[in-house]
């Protein structure tokens, strides 16, 4: 019996399990494949999920003792030079409200307890026996009659379907075999993570950084910690431990031959952080492409005859300094494609024309919104004064503005102009705040 | 033959971060893998049976998509005590007909190895442990084991139980059609009570940590001179 | 009198190292709970080796000395222990964690009712309480487990006690046995060793073991150079094993044999949670990788970042001089 889905699903990341969750709950027939031993597998790495949309998928997940380790109560971006730190701090009570504003999560942990939920969803559905969670097979090639994409294959196995959601992530092969996105996707376009999680004993942890119950912090890095190359480092507190990691410009790190490695290397050596992992014994260090949420990285189209993209697999992701944001972005696009599939069903018209829809929903939606009017911090981020003579003027201000030595103390505005002095050309100063306050 | 494998769900013991995953244990999928090769020739069933909490029906899926037949669910709270689970079990395969019983030689997470043979012993049965190799021949089962010295090879007469080591083969990763067909095979179910434990487990601590090392530095040279000086001098080895 | 019972595994006429461990650990317990010690010793050999028993504190060495017992099937070793211990009725019966001690303690326990505490760290007596830490989760973990049950059998991993002598003046007593051959079930075809199969792993001072870095016949040359020099035993890791360089018998880890020599070389092992759950407890250990992040380097107490194919032509070079 050859059977026939509703839905096929690459990708058991956090995209294609919100595609999944949003179509067991409509009672379709769908499989997701994903080729990680389990769902979170392949996805050593975590961070923060910004947003509230894993409400939708999962309501008061925060009753759930699994799932997402902290809620983000506390945020700071540092800027840094060889030896000080100058941090913007805000912490508020107002972050403990649920719907949480922000959760840090393990992705091996988190991927594979809403990949459980998913399953509880089909379980529930009214075809639990006809959709399929499959995890440890990976898709090899995405495919198409007459230029309509009708299906998958595995190894030697075939499936076939009403149309596919490619949710493979950044590294996008299946969208660029069916020639949706470039054989070679620029090096401007992506950037390379290194993380390491480091565990530390909760208590310990949550007197370091002045957490209690499940409350964390969030804290992001501009400056020393890249080792002159572009990109900004992250501090994200779990239950039990620290996710500690940068993300640094693809091209860059070649041109200046560095390896990310050392970088990451270098940052935990910085004493800022240094003082924030004593005694934390590295469990996992992971590695993987990001994208630098530059809206021309996108795939020239994000649907097509039976097909749609979703998640990082699109590109869609930013990174306007403040936080990195492509976990949500994946979640809010899963869920519109597995809806205009929903829709489509209903007509029983997969056409492109049809499917456009996603686009559609996807552009009404703030993804797409954010991403094109953050577009000019986006670039701004990526000029070489905001990871070097920015961070070093302002902790050099800083260092001089907090020293009290017993002697006259001059004016803060003259300390400003001082470090200027020193780091930069003023004129070069105002062009980028003004840069900086029109793209934020 | 007819075979039943008997499978336990435990925890990822190669996890770096504790993510709490349940998996089929090792040895016991090597069982799986083992008897479904033997009986492929004849297509003779391939049962399994399990005994734990209800979470662990997706680690009796995972081995009924490998291409087990059907499956029993001994519904429990987790077991931890090799006693109790055989006690069960042997309350299990007194009911049944099975021409052999496959175990795996220890469980994954408490490394225990007793559960087969103490199965055998309440079921009266010949049995072999750690074994490395099956073969059916006639009515006998040809058990090669890795024993202390060498590989004993010994014919088993059938009904018989064996617990096998996963150095027998790599089980197979189950496809996508094997992973469809399983949600449709059948399940039994049965609620059952753990017996009483004779062995508890209380506390677990991290074992004795290890004095760091040292990274010896230098050409291929330098770092052998430096070992066999500090073997001799620092350890007082050779 | 209660007593402990120590099964003594025998090997080339010899009570095995690991047994001595254990009893030295048992005749510790006895002295200090007031218990009397005895020794089970299976095998047509068995009176041969009585004297060894009493030079190590057992006073009394319980003997079965039936041929069938030579023939490698656990159902008339778990008869002989059984007739054993319904003779002595100790409250603790101990052993060293052998393939063959592992084959039959299950099934003995079923046969006489007892609680097993298998393949532990450490053991003692606490009142009526058994109580042992054995490893779990791959090692990686220490549980503390007991029983109250009134009969115990406890099977101790190799190298953790030491062994010493405490000569005392035992006597052996026969048990009694009848084994009808006929009820066997099983029977022995043949034993298949390969070369290198027979040095006893878990004796050893020194092990040398080669991972899926020691890739050919040229590596296995220098593996074994290396042990003729430290008159070690190779052991190896379950991917080498499996490429078949080395014979299945040398395998270390947890489904493999533990081991804890004074000197142990990990060379071109990768140091998988498995692989270490057998190894740890080394005193020494020496690691060679050509991967500076090698886990095996976290356990190393000297590690060498670089081609064993390199180190090891040097390496030997130096030991054999500096052995000389
Ligand atoms: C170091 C680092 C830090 C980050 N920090 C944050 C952060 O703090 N907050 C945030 O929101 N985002 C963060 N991101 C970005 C975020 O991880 C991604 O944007 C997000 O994971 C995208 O989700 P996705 O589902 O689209 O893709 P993925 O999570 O990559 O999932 C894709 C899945 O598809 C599977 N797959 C791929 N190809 C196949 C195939 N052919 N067959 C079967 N399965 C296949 C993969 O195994 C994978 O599980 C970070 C990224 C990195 C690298
Ligand atoms: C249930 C279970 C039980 C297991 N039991 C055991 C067990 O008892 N024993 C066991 O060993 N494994 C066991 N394993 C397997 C274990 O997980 C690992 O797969 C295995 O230990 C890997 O062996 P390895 O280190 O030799 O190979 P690899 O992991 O492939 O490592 C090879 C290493 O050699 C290094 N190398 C390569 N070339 C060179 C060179 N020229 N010079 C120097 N270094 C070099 C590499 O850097 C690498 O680190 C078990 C697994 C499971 C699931
Ligand atoms: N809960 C269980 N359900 C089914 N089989 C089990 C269970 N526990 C142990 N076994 C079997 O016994 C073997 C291990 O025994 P032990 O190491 O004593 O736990 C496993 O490989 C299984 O084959």
């Amino acid at each position: 019996m050859e059977e026939k889905f509703d839905c096929i699903i690459v990708g058991g990341g956090i995209a294609g399990l919100s595609a999944a969750m949003t179509l067991a709950r409509a009672d379709a027939r769908f499989l997701v494949i994903e080729r990680g031993e389990f769902c979170g597998a392949k996805n050593v790495s975590g961070g923060v999920l910004w947003g509230s949309d894993l409400a939708r998928l999962v309501p008061e997940y925060w009753n759930d003792e699994a799932g997402f380790e902290r809620y983000v109560s506390h945020r700071r971006l540092t800027f840094m030079d060889e030896q000080s730190a100058f941090s913007v701090d805000f912490k508020s009570d107002h972050f403990g409200e649920t719907p949480y504003t922000g959760v840090t999560v393990l992705r091996a942990v988190f991927d594979a307890w809403l990949a459980g939920k998913v399953q509880e969803a089909i379980d529930a559905s009214a075809h639990p026996d006809e959709s399929f969670l499959a995890t440890d097979i990976l898709v090899e090639e995405v495919i198409q009659e007459d230029g309509r994409v009708t299906g998958i294959r595995a190894g030697d196995e075939v499936f076939h379907s009403d149309c596919v959601i490619i949710a493979e992530g950044v590294n996008n092969l299946l969208t660029r075999q069916i020639g949706l996105e470039k054989e070679y996707v620029p090096g401007d376009h992506v950037a390379v993570g290194v993380k390491e999680v480091l565990k530390l004993d909760a208590a310990r942890l949550q007197d370091r950084f002045q957490l209690n119950g499940r409350s964390g912090l969030t804290n992001e890095f501009v400056g020393a910690c890249s080792d002159g190359v572009e990109g900004g480092g992250f501090l994200y507190t779990n239950k039990d431990s620290i996710s500690l990691g940068l993300v640094l410009g693809m091209n860059d790190l070649r041109d200046k031959g560095k390896t990310p490695y050392d970088v990451l290397n270098g940052f935990k050596a910085h004493p800022v952080i240094a003082d924030m992992i004593r005694d934390a014994e590295t469990v996992e260090y992971s590695a993987h492409v990001v994208s630098t949420g530059d809206i021309k990285g996108m795939p020239s189209e994000i649907y097509g005859d039976g097909v749609m993209i979703a998640g990082e697999a699109a590109h869609l992701l930013l990174n306007a300094g403040k936080a990195i944001q492509g976990m949500d972005y994946a979640m809010r696009s899963g869920i519109l494609a597995a809806e205009t599939a929903i829709e489509a069903k209903k007509s029983q018209d997969f056409s492109a024309a049809m499917l456009g829809n996603y686009r559609k929903a996807l552009e009404n939606s703030y993804v797409l919104q954010d991403m094109r009017s953050f577009q000019d911090a986006v670039h701004l981020l990526h000029r070489q004064e905001m990871f070097s003579t920015v961070p070093d003027l302002i902790c050099d201000f800083g260092r001089q503005f907090f020293t009290v030595k017993s002697e006259p103390t001059p004016k803060a505005s003259a300390m400003m102009r001082a470090a200027i002095k020193r780091h930069a050309s003023y004129w070069d100063l105002v062009k980028l705040g003004f840069k900086g306050a029109t793209a934020l | 033959m007819k075979f039943c494998v008997c499978i336990k769900q435990v925890p990822d013991v190669q996890a770096t971060v504790q993510t709490g995953r349940m998996v089929l244990n090792a040895y016991d999928a090597s069982a799986v893998e083992e008897a479904l090769v033997l009986n492929e020739p004849t297509g003779d069933p391939v049962d399994l049976v399990l005994v734990g909490g209800p979470g662990a029906t997706e680690t009796i899926r995972k081995a009924l998509a490998m291409g087990a037949t059907g499956a029993t669910h001994l519904v429990t709270e987790d077991a931890t005590d090799s006693h109790a689970v055989a006690l069960l079990l042997s309350d299990h395969f007194s009911q049944a007909d099975y021409d052999v019983i496959l175990t795996g030689k220890q469980s994954q997470d408490s490394d225990a190895g007793l559960a087969g043979s103490m199965l055998a012993a309440r079921l009266n049965l010949p049995y072999a442990t750690n074994a490395v190799g099956l073969a059916i021949e006639g009515e006998k089962l040809i058990v090669t084991r890795q024993g202390d010295v060498g590989q004993e090879v010994i014919a088993l007469e059938t009904p018989c139980v064996v617990t096998c080591s996963n150095d027998m083969n790599n089980p197979r990763i189950p496809a996508l059609k094997g992973i469809m067909a399983a949600k449709r095979k059948p399940i039994t179910t049965v609620e059952a009570t753990l017996p009483e434990p004779r062995t508890v487990v209380g506390a677990t601590m991290d074992p004795p940590s290890r004095e760091p090392g040292v990274k010896l530095e230098g050409e291929p040279e330098e770092m052998v001179a430096d070992l066999v000086r500090r073997l001799d001098a620092e350890a007082g080895v050779i | 009198m209660s007593s402990i019972l120590v099964f003594c595994s025998v090997q080339e006429n010899r009570i095995k190292r690991s047994s001595l461990e254990v009893m030295s650990r048992a005749r510790q317990l006895a002295t200090e709970n007031g218990l009397s010690l005895g020794a089970a010793i299976l095998g047509s050999h068995a009176s041969s080796l009585v004297s060894e028993a009493t030079a190590h504190g057992a006073s009394q060495v319980f003997t079965v000395s039936d041929p069938v017992l030579d023939a490698h099937v656990n159902a008339p070793v778990i008869a002989a222990l059984e007739g054993i211990l319904t003779t002595v009725q100790p409250r603790l019966m101990v052993a060293a964690s052998t393939e063959s001690v592992k084959d039959v303690l299950g099934a003995l326990a079923v046969r006489t009712d007892a609680a097993v505490l298998p393949d532990v760290a450490s053991f003692d007596l606490a009142g009526d309480s058994v109580v042992c830490e054995r490893p779990v989760m791959a090692a990686k973990k220490l549980a503390a487990t007991h029983t109250t049950h009134p009969l115990v059998f406890v099977s101790v991993r190799s190298g953790s006690y030491e062994a010493s002598e405490a000569p005392v003046d035992g006597e052996e007593v026969a048990v009694p046995f009848h084994f009808d051959p006929a009820t066997l079930g099983a029977t022995l075809k043949e034993i298949v060793t390969q070369a290198g199969d027979t040095v006893d792993l878990s004796e050893a001072r020194v092990v040398v073991a080669a991972g899926r870095g020691v890739r050919d016949e040229a590596g296995r040359a220098l593996v074994q150079q290396l042990a003729d020099i430290t008159g070690a035993a190779i052991g190896a890791s379950r991917a080498v094993v499996e490429t078949g360089l080395f014979p299945a018998t040398a395998q270390i880890g947890q489904t493999g044999k533990v081991v804890s020599p004074d000197l142990y070389f990990a060379i071109g092992i990768s140091g998988a949670v498995q692989h270490t759950a057998g190894m740890a407890n080394s005193r020494i250990i020496v690691a060679i990788n050509k991967d500076p992040d090698a886990p095996i380097f976290d356990v190393a107490t000297y590690g060498l970042v670089g081609d064993c194919f390199t180190i090891l032509p040097l390496l030997n070079a130096a030991l054999r001089e500096a052995m000389a």
